[in-house]
């Protein structure tokens, strides 16, 4: 959990306009900022957060060092209308200095968080003067992370190297400055930067591990390495949403093992002919059944969900498998059982 | 040069650790490993600078204090600093302010000599210029050898605090009496 004072640099010029990262450029990186003030100001409560332009006429400050996200929104609110003109990283990343260096709690480390959605132009994209300024920022004790997505990613030479990255590079001391690419697709700019070495150290230890935190630095990272999670959402972000998910499709298993098991019993008492799942409602009896057995179900899934509450997520996503497959037999099980009764008699004593 | 005045001590005592900071110093050899002791440092730890070999120290105390020597000390000779700009009570100071910083923008500018930081000898400073210090920067410009790295082992400040109930540790023992 590092005391910081942050700065944070956006981009307002055309190109981001463009929308190919959703719903627009622009307000996609509104989202990543207002995801990286929370995550800085809930990591210590002595952090604080201010924004700034580097496109339109100017750079220009919107906010110094806050701890108020009213006064971030409202920023980036007013900039929404103030989209224009090209950007200007070196002019910005000295102003950003400068408001840091005004900061009041000298306790407090020093960042800037570039985003960059247009191309590099004029000083920016020379290399050797961004090295400079890289070496002046690291003097200065400022760390620098970059933010490209869109335009702002850059060509790399044959061996792999941008200016970008070499500015980041020069600045990081202690690797405490990252470079972080996010390519256009169906991932949110905002989630790739939540599970990027960025915010990894201010995420680290702020999730409880019952709530399905990791509580330690790697965990971030290692799962946005995965990349592949149950539901393709990370269950730490949102242990909610991953509940959810995970009672639905329990849900759907359970449904189709008793429609399963109805139509095998349909088989086994009336017809012989074998008929598709889909089609065993068709007798006009299996409704009163298929009732019970949901009720059944229903209760059985409460009660599972009051289990997995009691029990740290993290865990339940290795033995989750397990579960399923205890589940799924129970079900079956459950389910022949409740149309055994229901083919005797009519009326299931209910619980 | 020996100016040990009668009733000066050692003003570290006085130190606001939380607020101590220094800039281009080393992940691994920080200001406070030398100063968190609150006394003039002697055990292996010492101040290394990063990027390049300037340093910009900045050492607050919790009480106005009258300086009038300092000491800085440095075990590698070729690492020791040289040209050293003082600055008093500047809370907000960068490298950008004092690297062009004459005589009359700083309250004083030492050449320091080999001798001077290998001995840990006292600097005499204008007394007169450091009467309310509250906080203390040092900028060290240049190294003996011209290395990259400065390199500072241990610091004392000498001179009398000014009698003020602002020191919250005193006050309690009196309140125990």
């Amino acid at each position: 959990m590092p005391l910081e004072a942050t700065m944070m640099i956006i981009d307002n010029s055309e190109y981001m306009r463009n929308g190919d990262y959703q719903p627009t450029r622009f307000e996609a990186q509104a989202d990543a900022v207002n995801v990286v003030f929370q995550t800085k100001t809930d990591s210590n409560p002595e952090n604080t957060v201010g924004v700034m332009t580097m496109a339109n006429k100017g750079p220009e400050v919107l906010v110094t060092h806050s701890k108020d996200l009213g006064q971030i929104l409202q920023a980036i609110h007013a900039t929404s209308s103030k989209i224009g003109g090209q950007i200007d990283i070196p002019t910005a990343i000295a102003i950003a200095q400068l408001a840091l260096k005004h900061r009041e709690n000298k306790n407090l480390r020093q960042r800037i968080i570039v985003f960059v959605g247009s191309p590099l132009e004029g000083q920016a994209a020379d290399e050797k003067a961004m090295v400079k300024l890289a070496k002046k920022l690291k003097k200065n004790n400022i760390a620098v992370d970059v933010v490209c997505f869109g335009d702002g990613i850059e060509e790399t030479t044959e061996d792999g190297r941008s200016v970008l990255k070499s500015f980041v590079e020069s600045t990081s001391s202690g690797d405490n400055s990252h470079l972080l690419l996010v390519a256009p697709g169906a991932h949110l700019l905002s989630d790739v930067l939540i599970s990027s070495p960025i915010l990894s150290a201010d995420r680290a230890g702020a999730i409880p591990a019952e709530l399905g935190g990791t509580g330690d630095a790697s965990g971030p990272a290692a799962a946005a390495a995965g990349d592949q999670f149950e539901f393709g959402v990370d269950p730490s972000l949102d242990p909610e949403l991953a509940m959810a998910l995970r009672m639905s499709m329990e849900e759907a298993q359970a449904r189709e093992a008793a429609e399963r098991a109805a139509s095998t019993s349909n088989q086994n008492t009336s017809t012989p002919s074998a008929q598709p799942p889909a089609a065993a409602p068709v007798a006009a009896d299996p409704t009163d059944d298929e009732e019970a057995a949901l009720l059944e179900q229903a209760i059985a899934m409460s009660q599972d969900v009051e289990m997995d509450a009691s029990r740290p997520t993290a865990d339940a996503a290795d033995d989750a498998d397990m579960d399923e497959d205890e589940d799924e037999e129970a079900a079956i099980a459950r389910a022949i059982e409740m149309s055994m009764k229901g083919e005797e008699e009519d009326s299931t004593p209910k619980k | 040069m020996s100016t040990i005045h009668e009733g000066d001590k050692s003003l570290l005592e006085h130190l606001d650790i939380r607020q101590i900071n220094c800039l281009n110093e080393s992940e691994d050899h920080p200001l406070i490993s030398i100063l968190s002791s609150k006394t003039k440092n002697t055990g292996g730890s010492y101040l290394l600078s990063d990027a390049d070999e300037q340093l910009l120290l900045n050492i607050p105390f919790n009480q106005t204090i009258k300086i009038r020597s300092l000491v800085i000390q440095s075990s590698n000779p070729a690492q020791a600093p040289k040209l050293v700009k003082i600055f008093i009570n500047r809370p907000a100071l960068g490298f950008e302010d004092v690297e062009d910083a004459d005589e009359s923008a700083a309250a004083q500018i030492i050449e320091l000599t080999e001798e001077d930081t290998s001995n840990g000898n006292p600097l005499a400073l204008r007394f007169v210029r450091f009467q309310t210090v509250n906080s203390l920067h040092i900028f060290v410009s240049s190294n003996q050898g011209g290395e990259d790295e400065t390199r500072i082992d241990a610091i004392d400040v000498l001179g009398v605090p000014i009698e003020t109930t602002k020191n919250l540790n005193e006050l309690k023992k009196q309140e125990e009496n």
